[in-house]
């Protein structure tokens, strides 16, 4: 098999990098990790990673696949808490708070951080209580107005348009690309202030992801947006600043987006990116 | 290898004799049980209802009055060709065969005990022809309007029955006043305080509620002079409910139209029941039927006469009523012998006799209401125990440490209780309830408590099933959203599981219904003349007193008592597992 033909094929020509960096300012720091390992037992899915996340932007990480990317999302909500084997070590700050310590309650810390999966998972119930649900878990649906709240996120998950007549119907009765513009709906209903992303659109076909990248664009504006994903391309449309992790839970490389895929500083980076592996 | 590339060419054939042999072997086996059950419960039927005495002719009036209308009723429904051609070529078919097959079984010289053809006819093709026609006629709009306003009068006569089943043992005074000082200021300032959102009458609601009860419990000695029962029911049971009618509907209409809907249920339950009592002030079981059937009819024709379709289905009780009347009428005109049924109203709601002269006058209601008694609080303790130790196996328990250890000593545990055999659980009932904590001989609480524990190992297992099907994504989702686990649980892990939940329910109190041998064993009563006043009174069941008859050295009641009453408890059952199914299936077209 020629190298050179199939990397030729797999060359991201036609990446465009998000240029409209306004943000002069240096934004704020919100998660902080300093020397993170996370473990499933024996094995090691984080090594030593350390990374300052901004505020309101974009990041994205990519690498290949059982790189721990997704663990780390999941650290930072500590929904990693779900898995009995799972260790975790070093220190990670929520707005410097480390979100590990023991009098960190991990219900509290999840009612800041909001999350959506890879599979569009909305629960068995109508449109309007999937929405509603984290303001009733919380608390707050009596503190507010709950249809208004619900009509606020389904129009900020660009989605009250298409469903603003049949809030009664079962989120299960949606299409696909659907079901996850409602998980998002779902998340930001209760104004967290990070959002976590694990791969969002990778169950969808091109036109919903589209719709779901748009839709991670104008959520930058009022919220944090940390987004896993494997489609390069994908992370270089819509992200401010990009970490490239690689097999074994190591994090190569982590800088503004625009560098990453026009002059990464690793040359390992330079290979996945160019599709030599991975 | 092919030699010749010609046209003809030829596979060989690969043997499937093996795999032949083995699904006629599977199709057997999977038919051996459900003949033979059929057969016993068409000899059931034959004895319970006398059909053995029924003249040709009588069978003849009835099939042409009352099956061929409904046959009509449904094909017309149904209204396609092939299925009314499937269905009289069944018929026809049938009647020929069975005709001239048992005729020639017969000339052949063998009976066939107690069954003629046109009984024959009726089991093997009539019956089976009937739930085929049913189901095809409640696709079409009409029979599903006829079938729905049916089930409805039935289910809520069971309804209605069911509830003065459970005020048997209820003190009716006790709840009078329990109603009136907690239940009801309680209710009204809730909802006051949800209609003008002020926070503190819905707390001041909450607290109204244990006050009263308190002021209830000792008021209840001191007056002394009560309303009848009557009035009492009519207070506490159909005002009330009344109400919430005419509040749901006006939620979703208007309120003319939920006062109109309001009115109705509670006219059509006074009039019916004055009517059914004949003028006279009517029993409470008369009032609580007709209030379960005029609440769940009523409604229902609401919803009919709005949507305005497939109205003339509800000709359909008319229909069979109607059928019913001409039959018995020609039946009468023409002085045709008819069977004198064991399984009739006055066995219902008779008194329980052993005399061997006396087995006509015998009846099966105390067992009646003892085993509904016993299987409503076994149904809420199982129910309770079962899925919250489901709950805590599955969703509260992690699998290492000594917890996990624990929690996996438990889950073999519970896996071999339910190998344990009832007569070890009746031991069990015996020395602990009945003995040890002195819950009284044969006493429904014990009876509920040590089928309870028997029936655990089977609704814990199909709860951890059920439980474990809910997909994680779900129960992860909950969580992120910064769900507790028990609001994960309560919000989304049990409505989901619940249609797996009942299922595993409603089998094991099949099986608890159906119970002897725990019964004799904790020493329930073989018979019972009188209905239990209180469950601290001994109770009889069903089980036991067919046990009893049929040890009766009389061929009156080993066969046509014992044959009522198995039809009496195969009907309750049935009943038992409709509701269930169908609150099941609520649920399932809820999510």
């Amino acid at each position: 098999m020629a190298e050179s033909t199939q990397s030729e094929s797999l060359i991201t020509t036609d990446v465009q990098v998000d240029t409209d960096t306004e943000t002069v300012r240096a934004p704020d720091t919100i998660v902080e990790t300093t020397d993170l390992n996370v473990f499933y037992g024996e094995d090691q899915a984080i090594d030593d990673v350390s990374m300052e996340i901004p505020e309101q932007q974009v990041t994205a990480m990519i690498g290949p696949s059982g790189c721990g990317k997704s663990t780390f999302l999941r650290s930072i909500n500590r929904m990693n808490d779900q898995i009995d084997s799972c260790r975790v070590e070093g220190s990670l700050t929520f707005r410097g708070k480390d979100v590990y310590d023991d009098d960190v309650d991990p219900v509290a810390l999840r009612r800041r951080i909001g999350m959506v999966f890879q599979e569009p998972n909305p629960f068995p119930k109508s449109i309007y209580d999937n929405v509603a649900y984290g303001l009733r878990v919380q608390g707050k649906a009596d503190d507010v107005d709950l249809d208004a709240e619900v009509e606020r996120a389904l129009r900020s998950a660009a989605l009250w348009d298409e469903v603003n007549d049949q809030l009664d119907k079962s989120g299960l009765e949606l299409s696909g690309g659907q079901q996850q513009r409602l998980c998002i709906a779902r998340a930001i209903a209760p104004d967290p202030e990070v959002i976590l992303m694990d791969e969002p659109a990778s169950a969808l076909d091109p036109v919903a992801t589209s719709k779901i990248e748009d839709l991670i664009d104008d959520l930058a504006e009022e919220y944090t947006v940390i987004i896993v994903t494997h489609n390069m391309q994908q992370a270089a449309r819509i992200s401010d600043k990009t970490a490239v992790f690689l097999t074994g839970g190591e994090l190569v490389e982590f800088d503004d987006t625009q560098k990453i895929f026009e002059n990464p500083a690793d040359q390992r980076v330079e290979d996945y990116i160019t599709g030599k592996f991975g | 290898m092919a030699t010749e590339s010609t046209s003809n060419q030829r596979f060989e054939q690969v043997s499937r004799v093996k795999g032949q042999a083995f699904e006629a072997l599977t199709f057997g086996a999977s038919v051996i049980g459900i003949l033979a059950l059929a057969m016993l419960l068409v000899y059931v039927a034959v004895d319970a209802f006398d059909l053995e005495a029924a003249s040709p002719e009588w069978l003849l009036t009835y099939f042409l009055t009352l099956v061929i209308p409904y046959i009509g009723f449904c094909l017309y429904s149904a209204g396609e060709r092939a299925v009314t051609r499937r269905t009289l070529l069944a018929l026809s078919v049938g009647l020929l065969v069975n005709a001239v097959g048992v005729t020639l079984i017969e000339a052949a010289g063998t009976e066939i005990p107690r069954l003629n053809w046109q009984l024959m006819y009726l089991f093997t093709v009539v019956l089976p022809v009937t739930g085929y026609v049913t189901v095809a006629g409640t696709q079409g709009r009409v029979g599903a309007v006829g079938f729905g306003l049916l089930g409805r009068l039935f289910g809520g006569a069971a309804l209605g029955l069911w509830v003065f089943v459970l005020f048997i043992v209820f003190d009716t005074q006790m709840w009078f006043v329990v109603y009136t000082f907690s239940v009801l200021p309680t209710v009204v300032l809730v909802a006051a305080g949800r209609w003008r959102s002020n926070q503190l009458l819905s707390i001041a609601g909450l607290v109204a509620f244990p006050v009263g009860f308190f002021v209830a419990v000792t008021l209840r000695p001191v007056i002394s002079s009560y309303p009848t029962t009557f009035l009492i029911y009519l207070w506490t049971l159909v005002l009330p409910l009344s109400a919430l009618i005419t509040l749901l509907t006006a939620k979703q209409h208007d309120r003319k139209t939920g006062g109109l809907v309001g009115a109705t249920v509670a006219l059509v339950t006074l009039a019916g029941s004055f009517a059914l009592a004949g003028g006279t002030i009517p029993g409470t079981a008369t009032l609580l039927l007709m209030l379960g059937v005029s609440t769940l009819t009523v409604t229902y024709l609401h919803r009919v006469l709005r949507s305005g379709e497939g109205l003339t289905g509800l000709t359909l009780p008319l229909l069979l009523i109607a059928g019913a009347l001409v039959g018995a009428y020609l039946v009468k005109l023409t002085g045709v012998p008819t069977p004198n049924p064991w399984f009739d109203l006055s066995y219902v709601q008779g008194t329980p006799t052993t005399q061997v002269l006396r087995a006509r006058q015998a009846g099966f209601f105390p067992p009646i209401v003892g085993s509904v008694i016993i299987i409503s609080m076994v149904a809420v303790l199982s129910f309770v125990l079962g899925v919250g130790t489901a709950v805590f196996l599955e969703e509260y328990t992690s699998n290492t440490g000594f917890v996990g250890s624990v929690s996996r000593l438990l889950q073999v545990n519970i896996a071999n209780l339910a190998a344990v055999p009832s007569v070890v659980y009746g031991l069990l009932g015996l020395g602990l309830f009945v003995n040890a904590m002195g819950l009284g001989f044969g006493t429904a609480v014990s009876a509920s408590l040590t089928l309870s524990l028997l029936i655990l190992p089977i609704t814990v297992i199909s709860a951890q099933e059920a439980i474990r099907s809910v997909p994680s994504d779900l129960r992860d989702g909950s969580l992120a959203m910064g769900a507790t686990r028990w609001q994960t649980t309560k919000n989304v892990v049990l409505p989901e599981a619940m249609p797996g939940i009942l299922t595993g329910v409603i089998l094991a109190l099949g099986r608890a219904i159906g119970e002897t041998a725990p019964l004799i064993m904790i020493g329930m009563a073989d018979i019972a003349f009188s209905p239990p006043s209180d469950i601290w009174s001994r109770f009889s069941a069903m089980p036991m007193m067919i046990f009893q008859w049929a040890n009766s050295p009389s061929p009156e009641f080993r066969f046509g008592v014992v044959a009522a009453g198995v039809v009496t408890l195969l009907l309750i059952l049935l009943t038992m597992n409709a509701s269930a199914i169908i609150i099941r299936n609520k649920y399932e077209r809820g999510s």
